[in-house]
């Protein structure tokens, strides 16, 4: 129990002024192809989840710009038929929610910044972290043989009885997801066992910063609801290998058991895929008005809440699948409480604005663009969640449109906002400000000109998941379409202006944006061991009206292997000052 | 935590302040597993439970097919050798090499014991035409059109629950060659202690199939 | 360092260790003389299968895996993951119990 011990002690710190010209950091500690894919370092895991995860995010682009160029027209066309078109939005929703949006935030970003902002040199468990990026590339190997075997046209959540019947390769995505699972499993297991038992000396959890709330409530989701999933998917595929007569009406099983099981696991997951966004907003709104955080614990706890309501809620998605009048109207009134503390958070955020000296740089320029298409993605939620409503839009463009707006205009804007911010402390480079700007603008311009017109034709009838449509949807679609685009010109200029800070970016200072969060209180990019020495935090993370100098304590260590620190501006007057602090 | 320039005993991994984090994080780490095993279960609980709230009488004339006395007999197995790994811990705890060893390996035969029973049962039951899902299954012992739900119910929840038992055979080997070679002892326990935690919730999961599975009356 | 000993490194006994063994084999003839020999009509029958059931687990979580002696967090980690399964079984019975038909037609 090194932590709790230590607040009731008094320790002999030092400041640590992170040096602004490392010479030794995690990027050149170990080099080379094998040192990277052997490595059990936190930060190089999570840089190659980012690389894996972008790519899953560029294939699943691609399927949905080919998709809404089909749409087009309502006709048929040459190169996209009816099967070739449910094979493509199939994969396009299975890619996005199983390989990116699910791993994207907690797995990539998480895995890198979790550890630095606890203080501690890695996650709980460093091997199984690399273990389940592992398991996550064979999870990912099983989808692409069945793509190059007969595909899949069963949509992302293979309800039965079409999955037991489908002439395309159930069984291996099924297994892929099923074993993409574990990986996530093990993420929240290290996850929870790292925030608990690897926080640094005088990180209570009343200091914790936010991200790591999120993260935490992910993680438990992600241990309570991924499991559930798993053995759903193994009933599956026993059921189309033996037909043991669970799930499939012909042989005696309920069909609306596979949706409570999936959903059990699915509505959960789309909190593990939103809520660390929220962390994310959290911290970046807090650096870029320089002003703590309005409402810690409201934010902190309401993490939590929506992770215990995500819980009671997934029947709001069988509404119209047969299931009890009871059960309907039970997780009809149970939906609208989501509501609460999502509510919490957004007004708790806009006050945090309130008198801040907010600088308007591309990270918190996301954070504008995700608390305006947040918002619309979380108050047309209320309206589905409406039994009524419901029944009229269920399985309409509006619900598309609608999470859209939660999982892109949520999720992804936060884990872009989260990419600006942390890539500065990522790479040591800086990427071109003025690019990064009109990216985040043509993004938020592409984004609502695809997907609003959505919610119109939605509530106009126009089914989704539909090859054709009748001329009466033709503006709407041409009109999402063409935005489409628009959105994937943001996408290729960021991906360039990226690219280009890599290798021509300016070098990156320790703490570009004066943040007092203990991660930039690091080197960037940082120490293999993420601090040479071990961090003390005696105030918490946003608190701005605090000298910087005191968010940069330390014990100096002389363990690590690496001798003295040199990662301390040498001849430090202020050096002395420091000699003994009590921790209390 | 106090001295942290204390030189790191050699089991302790570089990201850990000393020995007793390591233990603890282990020993949660473990435990957040056994919260994932739980609803990794539970979710074939809750579809038996539907199943038996929808079709009582499948339960009881299907049941009549598995045989108490093998099951009870596989219980105790299971007990015995939960107690085998918990003095296996204590002698690891006590510094006592041979009494680990020797529990270890007790363990390990109580676990093929098990699986050996499992065998017969299964191979039985296969002989008379009870096989899992509707199409295979042949057997017209039991008047219900859906009899082969509560096999196909009961081959998923003892099959997943013995690939728990092989694996666990599998690490209980793993700790025994690593005792063997003396890397045990009381300053270091850690993975006999995580394997036996495992080891418990395969117990536990199986105290809970026995009754529904084999005592419905 | 020693009150860190006082939790996590709890050693049993052997004589704890064997009445605690002894004590779930009892149970477990007992519960098999309750469903073959005494029948009891329903729902004692299945009350009284559960309550043994639970008994033994109690009796392996707290004993064999040391949770009487353990931090009080990892007990909560076990009473948190049975309270979710009972939330999944109870709220999916809302719908399973309630229905017009069993397995609906389409």
């Amino acid at each position: 129990m090194a932590t709790a011990e230590a607040t009731t002690k008094t320790l002999k710190v030092q400041r640590f002024k992170p040096s602004e010209n490392p010479t030794n950091t995690y990027l050149t500690d170990e080099k080379g192809v094998w040192a990277w894919m052997t490595t059990v370092d936190h930060k190089k895991i999570g840089i190659m989840y980012l690389v894996a995860v972008a790519f899953f995010f560029a294939l699943g682009g691609f399927l949905a710009i080919a998709l809404r160029t089909k749409l087009l027209t309502g006709a048929s066309i040459d190169f996209i038929d009816a099967d070739a078109y449910n094979q493509l939005f199939t994969l396009h929703g299975a890619i996005m929610v199983f390989f990116v949006l699910v791993p994207s935030i907690p797995a990539a970003l998480g895995n890198f910044i979790m550890p630095m902002q606890l203080g501690a040199k890695d996650v709980a468990f460093p091997r199984l972290n690399l273990a389940s990026f592992y398991i996550y590339v064979v999870g990912a190997i099983f989808t692409f043989i069945a793509l190059a075997l007969n595909g899949l046209d069963t949509g992302w959540t293979f309800y039965t009885p079409y999955s037991t019947e489908s002439g395309s390769s159930v069984i291996w995505v099924t297994t892929g997801v099923f074993i993409l699972g574990f990986s996530s499993i093990l993420t929240g297991t290290n996850f929870i066992t790292t925030i608990h038992k690897l926080r640094a000396p005088g990180i209570t959890w009343s200091k914790l910063p936010l991200n790591i709330w999120a993260l935490y409530a992910t993680s438990v989701i992600q241990v309570l609801a991924t499991p559930v999933l798993a053995i759903t998917l193994l009933l599956l595929i026993m059921e189309r290998w033996l037909g043991i007569g669970i799930f499939d009406p012909a042989m005696g099983g309920d069909p609306v058991l596979f949706q409570h099981f999936f959903w059990f696991y699915s509505h959960p997951a789309v909190y593990i895929m939103i809520v660390p966004g929220f962390g994310i907003i959290s911290e970046v709104i807090s650096t870029f008005s320089k002003k703590t955080v309005f409402g810690y614990w409201a934010i902190a706890l309401s993490s939590l809440a929506i992770a215990f309501i995500g819980f009671l809620v997934w029947g709001h998605h069988m509404f119209t699948s047969g299931q009890s009048a009871v059960a309907t109207t039970v997780f009809s009134f149970l939906t609208f409480l989501v509501g609460i503390p999502t509510g919490i958070k957004i007004f708790n955020w806009v006050a945090t604005l309130y008198k801040g000296s907010i600088k308007m740089d591309t990270p918190m320029l996301y954070v504008f663009i995700f608390l305006f298409l947040f918002s619309i993605g979380g108050f047309t939620g209320i309206m589905l969640g409406t039994l009524s409503v419901n029944i009229h839009l269920h399985d309409t463009y509006y619900v598309v449109a609608h999470f859209h707006y939660v999982m892109m205009g949520g999720t992804l804007i936060a884990l872009l906002a989260g990419l600006h911010y942390w890539w500065p402390k990522m790479t040591g480079k800086m990427y071109n400000e003025r690019l990064g700007k009109v990216s985040a603008v043509l993004i938020f311009i592409g984004f609502n000109v695809t997907f609003l017109p959505q919610f119109v034709m939605g509530s106009q009838g126009m089914p989704r998941r539909y090859y054709n449509y009748i001329d009466q949807f033709a503006p709407f679609h041409q009109t999402s379409t063409i935005g489409s685009y628009i959105l994937g010109v943001g996408f290729l200029i960021m991906l360039y202006y990226l690219l280009h800070s890599l290798f021509r970016g300016e070098k990156a200072p320790a703490n570009p944006w004066g943040s007092r969060a203990l991660e930039w209180q690091a080197t960037s990019p940082p120490d293999f061991h993420n601090f040479g020495h071990t961090p003390v935090v005696i105030h918490g993370p946003y608190d701005y009206h605090q000298p910087m100098e005191e968010f940069q304590l330390g014990i100096a260590v002389d363990t690590n292997g690496h001798g003295k620190d040199t990662h301390v501006e040498p001849d430090d007057p202020e050096l002395d000052k420091w000699k003994n602090y009590s921790l209390g | 935590m106090a001295n942290h320039s204390s030189t790191h005993p050699a089991h302790v991994q570089h990201h850990f302040v000393d020995s007793e984090q390591q233990f603890d994080s282990a020993k949660m780490g473990m435990w957040v597993f056994i919260v994932n095993e739980v609803l990794f279960f539970g979710g074939l609980f809750c579809a038996y439970i539907v199943f038996r709230t929808w079709y009582p009488d499948l339960f009881t004339q299907a049941a009549t097919q598995l045989d108490t006395f093998w099951g009870a007999v596989n219980t105790v197995v299971l007990i015995g050798s939960s107690l085998t790994v918990a003095m296996a811990i204590r002698s690891a705890q006590k510094n006592q090499q041979r009494g680990l060893e020797i529990n270890l390996l007790i363990t390990i035969a109580l676990a093929c014991v098990f699986l050996v029973i499992k065998y017969f049962e299964y191979s039985h039951k296969i002989h008379i035409g009870i096989l899992p899902g509707a199409e295979n299954y042949t057997f017209e012992g039991i008047d219900h059109p859906l009899a082969h739900v509560f096999f196909g119910i009961y081959y998923i929840m003892t099959g997943v629950h013995g690939l728990h038992v092989i694996v666990g055979i599998g690490l209980m080997l793993w700790i025994y060659f690593r005792a063997r070679k003396g890397e045990f002892g009381s300053e270091y326990y850690t993975p006999v202690e995580i394997t036996g935690l495992y080891w418990h919730l395969v117990d536990l999961i199986w105290i809970f199939l026995f009754p529904l599975l084999y005592l419905i009356e | 360092m020693s009150d860190n000993h006082k939790h996590g490194h709890h050693i049993s006994t052997p004589a704890q260790l064997w009445a605690v063994g002894g004590a779930l084999i009892v149970l477990t003839i007992v519960t098999v003389l309750f469903a073959r020999v005494i029948h009891l009509p329903y729902p004692f029958n299945i009350i009284t299968a559960l309550a043994i059931a639970f008994t033994k687990a109690g009796l392996v979580a707290a004993f064999f895996m040391n949770l009487y002696w353990d931090v009080k967090f990892n007990l909560m980690l076990l009473i948190a993951s049975l309270a979710f399964f009972i939330l999944m079984v109870a709220i999916t019975l809302l719908d399973t119990l309630y229905r017009i038909e069993v397995v609906p037609s389409f």
